[in-house]
């Protein structure tokens, strides 16, 4: 049930080791201003996208690599992978070895909601939902390869297709 | 799906809710709370006016959270490393990486 005023708490499912690395990464989180992009326009007229970091690629692409972090485990692939907007589970793969991923394999919309946002559409509560969606894998803790080649590159087919929302879906 | 961390990061809007990590938007076939969760994420783009805001999203999640399976059946081998390696996990919280995060090998 729905519990109106209440703040989440983002550290509920953390063991106490996992919870220090969060606390410690937001302390040294740099303090610059952000970004502010307003809406362009209303939603039921806006292109809607969405990004996951659940490591989702579709069966016939590559699969984020699972075997390069087992070797290191510092590192994390910065790859991404493009999930087109009629996807369903019977046609992804999911390779993220921090979570239990059977509930994705048996709903995409657990973690990466097109069927929903088909809906959505539909009712006329967004404009559309965008052709491409996307995937990359959330465990990243060095980001430079991942800000410098794979977030320009979804940033350019997000405006080639002229998304006006980029829903990002962490998992 | 730590919110707050997402929001000291940067995410210019943030709707944090308190469901279990790989499962944002509900259970598995649960299409209501699927739905109702991604509009109540998209109306937080319309009510938010400042960067870093973050909304707090008032679905419950029905487990408790110590029944809640979330983890993977094989540990991340991070996790697995961090265990055996208490000098590493105390750098890493001191917020110094070793080289090999930046390359595959």
């Amino acid at each position: 049930m729905p519990a109106p005023d209440r703040s989440v708490d983002s550290f509920k499912y953390l063991s106490p080791a996992s919870r220090a690395i969060s606390e410690s990464m937001i302390a040294r989180a740099p303090r610059e201003p952000v970004p502010w992009t307003p809406l362009s326009r209303p939603l039921s007229a806006s292109t809607v996208s969405l990004v996951s970091t659940a490591g989702i690629s579709m069966k016939g692409d590559p699969p984020f690599d699972a075997e390069g972090e087992r070797e290191n485990p510092w590192w994390g692939d910065p790859s991404y992978r493009i999930i087109p907007r009629e996807a369903t589970e019977a046609d992804i793969d999911v390779s993220h070895l921090h979570i239990e991923t059977a509930h994705i394999y048996e709903d995409l919309d657990v973690a990466l909601p097109l069927r929903r946002l088909g809906e959505l559409e539909r009712e006329g509560f967004i404009g559309r939902a965008a052709p491409s969606h996307y995937s990359f894998m959330g465990y990243l803790l060095d980001p430079t390869e991942f800000l410098e080649v794979t977030v320009p590159a979804i940033i350019e087919r997000m405006r080639r297709e002229r998304v006006d929302v980029a829903v990002f879906v962490p998992v | 799906m730590i919110p707050a961390l997402t929001a000291a990061w940067g995410a210019p809007r943030v709707a944090g809710i308190e469901f279990p990590f790989g499962r944002p938007l509900g259970q598995p076939h649960d299409a209501g709370t699927q739905r109702a969760v991604l509009r109540a994420t998209l109306e937080a783009l319309r009510g938010v006016e400042e960067a870093g805001t973050i909304v707090h999203l008032p679905f419950e999640w029905a487990e408790l959270a110590d029944r809640v399976q979330w983890h993977p059946k094989e540990p991340a081998p991070i996790a697995r490393l961090l265990r055996r390696d208490p000098a590493a996990f105390k750098r890493l919280v001191e917020g110094e990486l070793p080289s090999e995060a930046s390359r595959r090998r």
